[in-house]
């Protein structure tokens, strides 16, 4: 028997006679290993998460052009900075007179998309075949029931014929918006108002925003600070928190998974004591418990990583309504912190029990 | 005899018993601090989407439509209806007053501003800035400064005056591209409607009170002559998620569903009782800001809830190897009692009495731990602490003993099934 087949047979033997011993071992390394994994995979995707949650919330960036109309290579510089085509609505705006003599400002759009981008808004369809958007104040005085109506731009009259009633809480409870086209054929007036939508993590929206402003400098560029700036303090904060307890959890796991490692070395110092009697050294002694102890640290972390990977892939499923795919990058810290863990705290027992002779361990001082 | 045993074992067995109090502790710690973070995340984030400004505008009834049209407001200031702004009080006053953070008033018109021999058309709007108000015993402070904390001021924030002040003239503020397009800077004076002001600050909004002069309401309302008239209020109120029963209609209810509906702080609940107390005046939530913190909330508090979920397994896991760990470790000491004479149930009955032991002390010591780390958590990130809730220690206490008889119980029965000779012997 070689010295390395006689290695193997030890530390197999020494897993395999006391299993239950192992096997709690295996069950707290594993535990930190799942624990560190889910977080970790959970932190590194937590900003791309919650920023696509903000997407629902309509235009984030508003591009004015104060002299003039947007241009087509306007209309292009922005197309470069979103990401789907319908993320940028031009919109015009005129004031009309009501039929009861007030003013009533009316915005030509592509209703349709203004409609998907402020999802937001409360709506109630009142007919199937309008092709106007009534704002609730507006209707409330110009159309309670959704009936047709003129309003006029001095000499020339546009006929709105309501599609939905919607409320939005804010100034455009007192509009109304009509196609584009039917706004511009009455007042020919052309879009120079731009909602964009723009994607991403707080920092991907400000690069995008520099770099329109570069591409088009004589547009006024206005991002919803509102918006922009909870996302950030929202996002941040949440980070900090999962990060925080999370370190938490895992420390305070680490320092349990130490305890239990420390106290199952302790446990077979007869162990010990007999193979110095034999003749062992504490080196070949160390060797044998530390090599047992990473055996046994990488197998709990492996198993530990695929459930980590789980739990935060189920996590993704059940909160965000879609899977937070494993990080490979971390597979490798993972697996060392927790040899490394182990390695610490299965040698340390060791050297306190150098200090005594083996005799007076085996005769169970 | 029982006690003894008891009493010496804890004596005798220091280490064991440190390490096994330590895994109880530090895996009831983890599990303190877990719920307390979790139970109070939703509260802490909804505090920090109060950033997002108001989620309820206040209009009159009787209003004309608006007419703003990139920031200018094309309505005169005679025309439409108003808020009295004594009234505006009483929104402190209803049943969620509590969750009532604040609110702001608005009056404005577009007026002639002459400032350095030129003339100019912009807005005039008057607002609180940091108004301080008394509701019967509360004193609170409320206004844009508060309310829109995006708002950004070069300078110096102008103050509230109760009066037109007697020497000198009052301070506003001017939004940011009217003061370059007209080279306006801090310290300048500015006349609307033969009255004198300063400018004492330069404001970023980013919206469009940029191109505006922003004045303490009081000061608007007498150059516009209009004495205690607001045209909106906005207001910021702490809100519960909408959710299918917020939006029923509370004339079509039970009166318990209703009382239910009531007593709940959706912002539908909370916009009908402001209605309540000021008939004359529309409710409306921002649903903009309405949609984003449900969203958000329930996003955060959800995955607050599993990890700690998460956390407590991984807690109650450790324990569980840890205790079994240190009574698999006394196997010798069972083959000794059984020996003796001992039958299984006296053993059991000392394992898990000093497991219960362990347990208590345990959880009452990883309680703390986990109360402090809370604290600290809440601390450093949200700058208001977590509070734990006495439940909690309940709860603590009553899952440290399960784990740790869950962790014991096991470990107690392999170690009674060997023969006790066998494990004298050390062959086991």
């Amino acid at each position: 028997m070689t010295r390395m087949q006689l290695l193997l047979r030890l530390l197999f033997k020494a897993a395999w006679v006391r299993k239950d011993r192992a096997l709690t071992a295996l069950v707290s390394v594993a535990v930190v290993a799942t624990i560190a994994t889910a977080a970790l995979t959970i932190y590194s995707d937590l900003e791309g998460r919650l920023s696509r949650d903000f997407r629902g919330f309509g235009a984030n960036v508003v591009v004015t052009r104060t002299q003039g109309s947007l241009t087509q290579s306007d209309l292009s510089a922005m197309h470069k900075v979103v990401k789907a085509k319908q993320d940028v609505i031009s919109l015009a705006y005129a004031v009309a007179t009501a039929p009861n003599g007030s003013r009533v400002i009316v915005g030509g759009a592509d209703i349709i998309s203004l409609l998907q981008m402020n999802s937001w808004w409360s709506t109630k369809q009142v007919s199937t075949d309008g092709s106007a958007l009534i704002g609730s104040r507006a209707a409330a005085q110009l159309s309670p029931s959704g009936q047709p109506f003129t309003v006029s731009f001095g000499s020339k009259a546009l006929s709105i014929r309501p599609l939905a009633i919607f409320t939005s809480g804010s100034d455009d409870d007192s509009r109304i918006y009509v196609s584009t086209s039917d706004l511009s054929d009455a007042t020919g007036l052309s879009s120079n108002v731009a909602l964009l939508r723009i994607e991403g993590r707080p920092r991907n929206i400000e690069a995008a925003i520099s770099k329109l402003k570069t591409s088009a400098p004589d547009l006024d560029v206005q991002p919803a600070r509102q918006i922009t700036q909870a996302q950030a303090t929202v996002v941040g904060k949440t980070r900090s928190v999962v990060l925080a307890s999370s370190a938490v959890v895992v420390v305070l796991i680490m320092l349990c998974m130490v305890a239990t490692f420390t106290s199952s070395v302790l446990e077979r110092r007869k162990d010990f004591a007999v193979m110095k009697a034999l003749g062992a050294s504490n080196r070949t002694v160390n060797f044998l418990f530390a090599s047992e102890a990473a055996l046994l640290a990488l197998a709990g972390s492996a198993a530990g990583y695929i459930l980590g990977c789980g739990i935060a892939f189920w996590i993704g499923k059940v909160n965000f309504e879609a899977a937070i795919l494993p990080q490979p990058f971390l597979l490798l810290p993972v697996l060392l912190g927790s040899v490394a863990l182990a390695l610490i705290a299965s040698t340390a027992p060791l050297r306190l029990l150098q200090q005594i002779q083996p005799a007076g361990i085996l005769r169970g001082e | 005899m029982f006690l003894r045993l008891l009493f010496e074992s804890f004596r005798r067995q220091k280490r064991r018993k440190t390490v096994a109090l330590l895994s109880i502790a530090l895996g009831m710690s983890i599990a303190t601090a877990m719920i307390a973070v979790g139970t109070d995340i939703g509260d802490k984030i909804n505090q920090e989407l109060r950033s997002l400004g108001a989620n309820l505008v206040l209009t009159p009834v009787e209003d004309t439509l608006d007419v703003n049209l990139g920031g200018v407001n094309l309505k005169p200031a005679s025309e439409g209806a108003f808020i009295r702004e004594q009234d505006l009080i009483k929104i402190k006053g209803i049943f969620w007053g509590h969750n009532i953070k604040g609110y702001a008033p608005f009056l404005s018109a577009p007026q002639a501003i002459r400032a350095k021999n030129t003339q100019i058309e912009a807005e005039l709007i008057g607002t609180y800035f940091a108004q301080p108000l008394r509701y019967g015993k509360e004193d609170f402070t409320t206004g844009v400064r508060s309310m829109n904390p995006w708002w950004k001021v070069e300078g110096e924030w102008p103050q509230d005056y109760a009066d037109w002040p007697q020497n000198q003239p009052p301070n506003v503020l001017i939004g940011t591209k009217l003061a370059e397009q007209n080279n306006l800077t801090v310290g300048d004076a500015i006349e609307i409607g033969d009255k004198n002001l300063r400018v004492s600050g330069i404001l970023n909004s980013g919206g469009s009170e940029d191109q505006a002069v922003v004045a303490p309401l009081h000061i608007v309302q007498t150059i516009l002559g209009q004495p205690n008239a607001v045209r909106r209020v906005t207001v910021s109120a702490l809100t519960k998620p909408e959710d299918p029963f917020a939006r029923k209609d509370p004339n079509k209810m039970t009166p318990a569903m209703r009382d239910r509906w009531y007593c709940s702080p959706y912002a539908n609940s909370i916009a009908f009782q402001i209605n309540e107390v000021l008939p004359n005046v529309r409710v409306e939530q921002i649903r903009q800001v309405e949609q984003i913190q449900g969203k958000v909330l329930s996003r955060v508090s959800g995955l607050m809830l599993l990890l700690t979920l998460a956390a407590l397994l991984a807690a109650a896991l450790a324990v569980s190897a840890a205790m079994a760990a240190t009574i698999l470790e006394r196997r010798q000491e069972v083959g000794l009692m059984k020996s003796l004479g001992a039958g299984n149930v006296a053993v059991a009955s000392l394992f898990l009495t000093e497991a219960g032991f362990l347990a208590l002390a345990g959880g009452l010591l990883g309680f703390l731990a986990g109360a402090a780390l809370a604290h600290r958590i809440g601390q450093s990130i949200f700058g208001s602490s977590i509070v734990v809730h006495p439940v909690v220690l309940a709860v603590v206490l009553c899952a440290a003993v399960l784990v740790t008889f869950i962790g014991s119980a096991g470990a107690v029965r392999k170690a009674m099934q060997f023969d006790p000779a066998v494990v004298l012997r050390g062959d086991a």
